[in-house]
């Protein structure tokens, strides 16, 4: 893979290196008018800008955020912990940096986390990398919930492999839990010591597992390093290994043509009178309002910044916010919620060891089973432990106790902790949303986010299962202690649901192509657009999707280029 | 409420290293939280974040206040098992202000390159050394391979 030279230069905004924006387009700048102008240069934008690029568009995004000079991720420095405790949380309130807007979580059991930069919340990812199921599109039909998918999953079968390719899979097929996988670009991430031991207790209970799927490169890959399991993956990884789109989508598709704005926060979509796009306002750098003109607009702000994008996009051809003749737009807001069940097992140590949460998945419990009092299911991911701060601190658990117990709690946890992550199935549900807060703003003046949500009957009573049979695995690998968090709030890591698609456009707001049904210039890309959310981290099929529309586009829309 | 302009003074110091050894003791000939003169460090860290400083201030505050303490003579002049009392009163009284309290202890304390040594953590930053994993090995495999497929069709 081809790598633009991207010389570093001083920020003065944050006083840290850089990649500068406009060396980055150098020989190149925006043209007048856009092909397709994309809002969001995450994991879903930068798929679409790269094939679309590839298509012969010009292709112009706009990042609130900016690039991100890997050299600098905080697991050099010898107060990594720290720093990504504060500077580098996953979560924007607590981060707090001028590109991130605040989110109004005070009614929502779980905390949406994100992040702005070139690369998204994928420079915070932790790169798991599973597929949906097919059962997943057809939810409906199957168990006579929520909706079936507007498409299929062989449908989406090719895109997932582009994806694989681009991002750089490592894993191996053959898991008995899905349909046959094509080889993958690389073997799987070694299991570590934790992860021999949990295969050895599932094998023992008759459960499934499978070492996981991941954009982690196991060897060498397209220029960049292999890992060398140093760890806190959700920090950042300074040697590249970890695929975040700033280091595979983007290069390529900037060597295509196609032109980042960074600093580029979008206040507006803009529209004509006839409700098409042409194009959008952003306030650069510098707080001015500037407009780029384009023939189409391609949104991937996530599931929380798109709807806020959408509603704050009011016009008199939208007078409810753009694209939601359907009163969809932020609603059905699905997380995914997570329990977090951990043993401690005495006759293990160090499994700081390896990327955090790369080692294996089990999928016993995936699919709906009529004797358990739930529908549909969930997944499980198993993690490491971390490091002396973080386990010190708790994480998702009680922090080590203070006063005499301490050194005795603290040993028992550092370096013997084995996680289990429930991962749940959320239906969808209306009321539970993303709208505009009335009184909080982001540093432009923009209303802020406000994410209501409650944790439905159904979820709780999965997660609650979930718990129990992690408690049970954990026991049979030997741990003496088990410490669980039946719903983990600060878990937002999947932000689906809140511009939904279907055939039907009083049911949804995009098509199968993800083209509104409002208006046949403006895509929605990202999660939103998830109809329901199957019980796996959803990268992988966002990105899959957004191809799928690039292509959509590349073949269908030439009326779109200039 | 004390706000987080509050100049830290010699009294709090004192006080604080009692605190933080109470918080984190000694571990056998290993000095605490307090003994380890980590007082400055971590006032340092609560000046870079805000948050971080108005727990500390708010602890430091109720813990003067404190009637034991006062009816005594100050905080000082408890035994350990009536020190330990009222810092239990002020983690009832303020939950959330005294989380963050410990939360600034425990990453002064744990972010200590002695205390590294002591609990067998690499000593340095996880990059760009990393770490070893045996390599990969496929036979791992032969039982779950042997699984029919169990995936549930869609039509
Ligand atoms: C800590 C963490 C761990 C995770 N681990 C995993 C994992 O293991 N596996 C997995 O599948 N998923 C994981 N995820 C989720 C994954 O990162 C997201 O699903 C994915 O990045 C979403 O892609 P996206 O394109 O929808 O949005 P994002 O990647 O969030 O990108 C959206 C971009 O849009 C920009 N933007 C938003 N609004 C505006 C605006 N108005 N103007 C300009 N720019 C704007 C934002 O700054 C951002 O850069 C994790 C997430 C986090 C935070
Ligand atoms: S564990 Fe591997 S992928 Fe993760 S940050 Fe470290 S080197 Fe990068």
């Amino acid at each position: 893979m081809i790598e633009p030279p991207i010389p570093e230069i001083q920020d003065e905004q944050n006083s840290q290196t850089v990649i500068a924006p406009e060396i980055v387009t150098e020989g190149q700048s925006p043209p007048d008018v856009a092909d397709v102008l994309i809002v969001g240069a995450g994991a879903s934008g930068a798929a679409v800008a790269w094939r679309l690029a590839q298509a012969g568009f010009s292709v112009v995004c706009l990042e609130q955020g900016r690039w991100i000079n890997p050299a600098l991720y905080p697991t050099k420095d010898r107060n990594w912990e720290i720093l990504g405790r504060h500077e580098w949380n996953w979560d924007p309130n607590k981060r707090g940096r001028p590109e991130d807007y605040p989110v109004n979580d005070s009614e929502s059991a779980i905390t949406p986390l994100m992040f702005a930069a070139v690369g998204g919340s994928t420079i915070h990812w932790t790169a798991h990398a599973p597929r949906l199921h097919p059962s997943d599109f057809r939810v409906k039909s199957l168990d006579g919930v929520a909706d079936d998918w507007p498409f299929t999953y062989e449908d989406l079968e090719p895109y997932y492999d582009l994806n694989d390719l681009m991002m750089g899979c490592s894993g191996i097929s053959g898991d008995p839990a899905g349909p046959p996988r094509s080889p993958r670009p690389m073997p799987p991430v070694p299991l570590g010591e934790d992860g021999k031991r949990m295969a050895a207790a599932f094998e023992r209970l008759d459960w499934h597992w499978w070492p996981s799927d991941n954009y982690i490169n196991s060897v060498a890959y397209q220029g960049r390093d292999a890992c060398n399991y140093c760890g806190p993956v959700g920090f950042g990884c300074t040697r590249k290994a970890k695929s975040s789109t700033d280091v595979t989508y983007w290069p390529e598709a900037i060597r295509l043509g196609a032109v980042v704005k960074t600093h580029a926060r979008v206040s507006e979509i803009t529209v004509g009178s006839d409700g098409r796009a042409t194009g959008a306002n952003y306030f650069d750098r510098d707080g001015a309002i500037q407009h780029q003109a384009a023939r189409s607009v391609v949104v991937a702000g996530n599931g929380v910044g798109t709807p806020r994008l959408l509603l704050m996009s009011k016009s008199d051809a939208h007078p409810n916010g753009l694209v939601n003749s359907s009163g969809l737009v932020g609603k059905n807001l699905m997380f995914h919620p997570y329990s977090i069940t951990s043993g401690l097992i005495p006759d293990l140590s160090e499994t700081w060891k390896g990327p955090m949460g790369n080692i294996l998945m089990c999928q016993e419990f995936y699919e709906t089973d009529s004797r358990r009092d739930f529908v549909r299911g969930y997944a499980y991911q198993l993690n490491r432990g971390t490091g002396p701060l973080a386990t010190a601190l708790g994480g998702p658990h009680e922090p080590v106790q203070w006063g005499a117990r301490h050194h005795e709690d603290f040993a028992e946890r550092f370096g013997h902790i084995v996680t289990m992550a429930g991962i749940g199935e959320d239906l969808p549900e209306e009321h539970n949303t993303v709208t505009l807060d009335k009184q909080l703003t982001d540093g432009n003046g923009l209303p802020a986010p406000k994410v209501t949500y409650t944790l439905s009957d159904n979820s709780r009573r999965l997660m609650d299962h979930s718990v129990k049979m992690a408690t049970r695995v954990l026991e049979e690998a030997g741990a003496t202690r088990v410490m669980a968090n039946p719903l983990l709030r600060a878990g937002g890591w999947h932000l689906m649901g809140t511009a939904r698609m279907g055939d039907d456009p009083e049911r949804s707001v995009v098509n199968q192509w993800c083209q509104a049904h409002d208006a046949d210039n403006i895509f929605i890309v990202d999660g939103s657009v998830f109809v329901t959310a199957g019980a796996v981290n959803p990268t992988p099929t966002l990105q899959a999707i957004a191809l799928r529309a690039a292509d959509y586009i590349a073949h269908e829309r030439d009326d779109l280029k200039g | 409420m004390p706000t987080s302009d509050r100049q830290i003074t010699h009294t709090d110091r004192v006080l604080l290293a009692r605190v933080m050894d109470l918080i984190i003791p000694s571990d056998g000939d290993f000095p605490g939280a307090g003994g380890l003169e980590l007082a400055k460090d971590l006032e340092r860290a609560s000046q870079r974040y805000g948050r971080l400083r108005s727990g500390l201030l708010s602890v430091l505050d109720a813990l003067s206040l404190d009637i034991a303490s006062r009816i005594e003579g100050g905080f000082a002049a408890l035994d350990e098992e009536r020190q330990i009392a009222s810092l239990k009163t002020v983690e009832a009284d303020l939950p959330d202000q005294f989380a963050v309290f410990v939360e600034l202890i425990y990453e002064t304390y744990y972010t200590d390159d002695r205390v590294h040594s002591r609990i067998g953590w690499a000593g340095r930053p996880p990059q760009p050394e990393g770490f070893d994993l045996e390599p990969w090995d496929p036979s791992i495999l032969e039982t779950a391979r042997k699984r029919e497929p169990f995936w549930r069709g869609a039509s």
